[in-house]
């Protein structure tokens, strides 16, 4: 196995990072830099900008819009993003629904929802977990009947992030009472727009609105936008589920937190001297980049058994690069949180949103250190909790 | 090292269920709205003042037991439910103990019955924006005029400055000799010249409010200075604040202790996959582990207290003291990020407790000297000290 990059793979990454270095508007880069989030209006903008580009979706297949890269490429394009560093294109649009449609849709969905995934003027949102469905998916309660040419709904769907910004979402809904949890599940579209509709904001751990509680009461969803057969939705879902956790170990995110962690360690002073100069500090640094390392030359690994195997089956062994990596995101914001020292305490609520009024200046840094390792902890509950994870790996890797 | 036993006596098997009892019945239903509102919880001084806390760890002449044990098991059980009612007793001991320590007869006669009853609350304020852990850079100033001193300078991050009767400020006074020393001064709320700035938004620790403070040549009458001019008296709270560190570690159990308890009920209530999650093997394994992460905590600090209680100082006390310190808090970040873990995305919900626990506990590790710090102090009993390069 080479891991190094050809001659050409080189020629496109700067090719890559001369883009992100132009296109990304500056104040848009300047709120990733400091770890601050990103409005609706600026993702969307992001999102339009590499749309344009023909970037937006570089892992569809090329019919849908996918720009036909190798695998190498395509992580290529993602650790430049990381490390640029730009935003994330949302992940529910980019990676999961848009996929999912490719996969099991029909001619008229693809063209119809396709092109306004890519572009994000549809915002799709998850419908998935509930009240007592979490990792236990298959338990959720949601119910759907059919009247005539609509389905509907009366349910509680629970953690559905950014659901007060979409315009769609994607739902898991009982449709048979009767049938073994996993049998009577149907996957469908839901305008957000719908009556009947009511989305409560749930406020995290670091003082933001990211997620939400969604009450259904009597919603109608018209049977064409259901997603494949009646009752078929787990295997849809679980289609999805894979490539989510595919994307998960986010290196690039993690390699760029402690580049700025071991760059603002050079200016926070600590015994008189820069705290990069203590050697307890400088070990810690490495070490977390040792572990980067083999989490990256990991990926890789399993990129290419992917293609190998030629298999459109998730690899049970990405559950390592979900566990793993979300371990390393979290003592990557935990190394800057513990860079900003005393400086974390203090709570800005309105610069951690990147509110013009509430920006001062860039010694400010340190004010998103404590909400970001506080939110970060989300990574190894998603996705499917690490524990899960490791029942997966329990299982399916090592035969137990 | 000492090796006399502990154990804890019928008086602090008693003070353990009282506050235990208080905690719970009266403490626990307000713990997340005083995080949440982060207003000063003014309930909860009341109850611990009815019920008698202040003095604690001093001498029974102020109505306490003289014991840092005791004061640990306090701390622990109201930390338990609420980190901010903890903090408001450890906060009104700090000022206790810096006049109890370097305070004249005056002094403590005018300030001491009124700490022990409630019916005064002190602050304690050395930190500046340039100077955290490095007390000798700061730049507050007294001068010397007419029957007492100017005060000059701005401080930053005073806990309880904005609640409290009196401030207990370091200022640098220059010597005879031309050289600088650090002094206490006990400033009183209202004098000229003497202003607290607005209250910061916290991460931790929310209900005990922080301010900047202000002086602009304010008058402190010599009568407010503690301990002789030199510094004396700044070294003797120094000293008293690293004998009193068990109890930042009792913080620490208390709060890694809290964040069991709320765990242990959830992993019992929550259903997945046809049973309560409490019966996953593996989540019960991390909650042995965080219990026995737990205790181990709580036996380095009962003990670094008794040998407080026993009148041990010096090198064994300061190495038993760091290690109780950054032990218990290390634990406590372990626990608490373990607890957010268990509950799942309950965990980042504001609206669930856990994340509290979560947000404290790494204040703890930051705190009363950081655990670094405290690991140098452990090296530097062991090896001596570092030789210069």
């Amino acid at each position: 196995m080479d891991l190094r990059f050809t001659a050409e793979e080189l020629a496109f990454r700067d090719e890559v990072r001369d883009f992100f270095r132009t296109a990304l508007p500056v104040s848009i880069h300047a709120k990733c830099i400091l770890g601050q989030r990103l409005t609706r209006e600026e993702l969307k903008l992001w999102q339009r900008i590499l749309y344009e580009k023909g970037w937006a979706t570089p892992a569809w297949a090329p019919e849908w819009g996918g720009t036909g890269w190798s695998a190498v490429k395509q992580y290529i394009f993602k650790e430049e993003l990381h490390l640029a560093p730009a935003p994330e294109p949302l992940s529910f649009n980019v990676n999961m629904i848009g996929p999912t449609l490719i996969a099991f849709g029909t001619q008229e969905q693809k063209q119809h929802f396709l092109p306004r995934i890519a572009s994000l003027d549809y915002w799709f949102c998850q419908g998935f977990s509930e009240p007592g469905a979490g990792s236990d998916l298959a338990a959720l309660r949601t119910q759907a009947h059919r009247e005539g040419d609509h389905y509907v709904i009366d349910g509680q769907k629970l953690w559905t992030s950014t659901a007060h910004h979409a315009d769609w979402c994607f739902l898991l809904v009982r449709t048979d009472s009767q049938a073994k949890k996993q049998q009577g599940i149907t996957y469908l579209l839901m305008d957000m727009k719908t009556p009947g509709i009511t989305v409560r904001p749930i406020i995290t751990l670091d003082g933001h609105h990211e997620t939400n509680e969604v009450f259904l009461e009597n919603v109608r969803v018209p049977v064409v936008n259901r997603l494949g057969e009646e009752n078929k939705g787990w295997d849809y879902a679980k289609y999805l589920l894979g490539h989510e956790r595919s994307g998960i170990a986010r290196v690039g995110v993690s390699k760029m937190r402690v580049r700025r962690a071991r760059e603002l360690a050079t200016r926070v002073m600590s015994e008189g001297k820069p705290l990069a100069e203590d050697p307890r500090f400088r070990e810690r640094v490495a070490a977390l980049e040792v572990e980067l390392k083999a989490l990256e030359i990991t990926q890789m690994r399993v990129i290419s058994e992917t293609l190998r195997a030629r298999s459109d089956k998730p690899d049970p062994k990405t559950s390592i690069l979900k566990m793993k990596g979300s371990e390393l995101q979290q003592a990557a914001t935990q190394l800057l949180l513990e860079v900003a020292g005393y400086d974390a305490l203090e709570y800005d609520g309105g610069f951690v949103r990147g509110l013009a009024a509430a920006q001062r200046d860039e010694a400010d840094w340190a004010l998103t250190a404590a909400p970001n390792h506080y939110w970060i902890r989300h990574v190894s509950i998603v996705g499917g909790s690490n524990e899960i994870q490791r029942n997966i790996l329990a299982k399916q890797v090592l035969g137990l | 090292m000492s090796h006399a036993a502990y154990s804890l006596t019928e008086e602090q098997l008693s003070i353990r269920d009282l506050v235990r009892r208080v905690a719970r019945e009266k403490v626990a239903p307000r713990a997340d709205e005083i995080d949440r509102t982060a207003e000063y919880p003014h309930d909860m001084f009341a109850l611990l003042k009815e019920i008698g806390l202040f003095a604690l760890p001093f001498s029974a002449e102020y109505g306490g037991t003289g014991s840092l044990l005791s004061a640990c098991i306090a701390v622990e059980e109201l930390g338990r439910v609420c980190y901010n009612t903890g903090y408001l007793l450890v906060v009104q001991w700090v000022a206790f103990g810096a006049l109890y320590a370097a305070g004249n007869e005056e002094q403590k006669a005018r300030f001491l019955p009124g700490l022990a009853s409630g019916e005064l609350r002190g602050a304690f304020s050395t930190t500046e924006a340039q100077s955290g852990s490095d007390v000798s850079g700061i730049s507050t100033r007294a001068q010397r005029v007419d029957g007492g001193y100017r005060l000059s300078g701005a401080k930053i991050w005073c806990t309880n400055s904005d609640i409290a009767d009196f401030v207990l400020v370091a200022a640098k006074c220059a010597g005879a000799d031309g050289r600088d020393s650090i002094n206490l001064f006990i400033v009183e709320k209202g004098t000229p010249g003497f202003s607290i700035g607005r209250k910061e938004d916290k991460m931790g620790a929310r209900g005990v409010p922080s301010c900047p403070l202000f002086f602009d040549e304010a008058f402190i009458p010599e009568a407010n200075r503690m301990g002789p001019e030199g510094g004396a008296g700044f070294k003797l709270v120094m000293e008293a604040f690293n004998t009193s560190r068990p109890i930042v570690a009792a913080r620490a159990v208390g709060l890694a202790q809290g964040a069991i308890d709320h765990a242990t009920a959830f992993v019992q209530g929550r259903k997945a996959f046809g049973r309560a999650i409490s019966d996953f093997q593996g989540l019960r394994w991390m909650l042995a582990d965080m219990t026995m992460q737990t205790e181990a905590a709580r036996q380095l600090t009962y003990r670094a207290a008794s040998l407080v209680d026993a009148g041990v100082t010096g090198q064994e006390l300061a190495a038993a003291a760091a290690m109780a310190k950054c032990f218990a808090s290390d634990a406590a970040m372990k626990v608490a990020t373990d607890a957010v873990q268990l509950f799942g995305a309950a965990g980042i919900s504001n609206e669930y407790p856990i994340n509290r626990y979560f947000r404290d506990a790494k204040v703890v590790q930051i705190i009363e000297g950081t655990n670094q710090i405290q690991r140098n102090i452990i090296a530097n009993v062991l090896l001596g000290r570092e030789s210069k390069r």
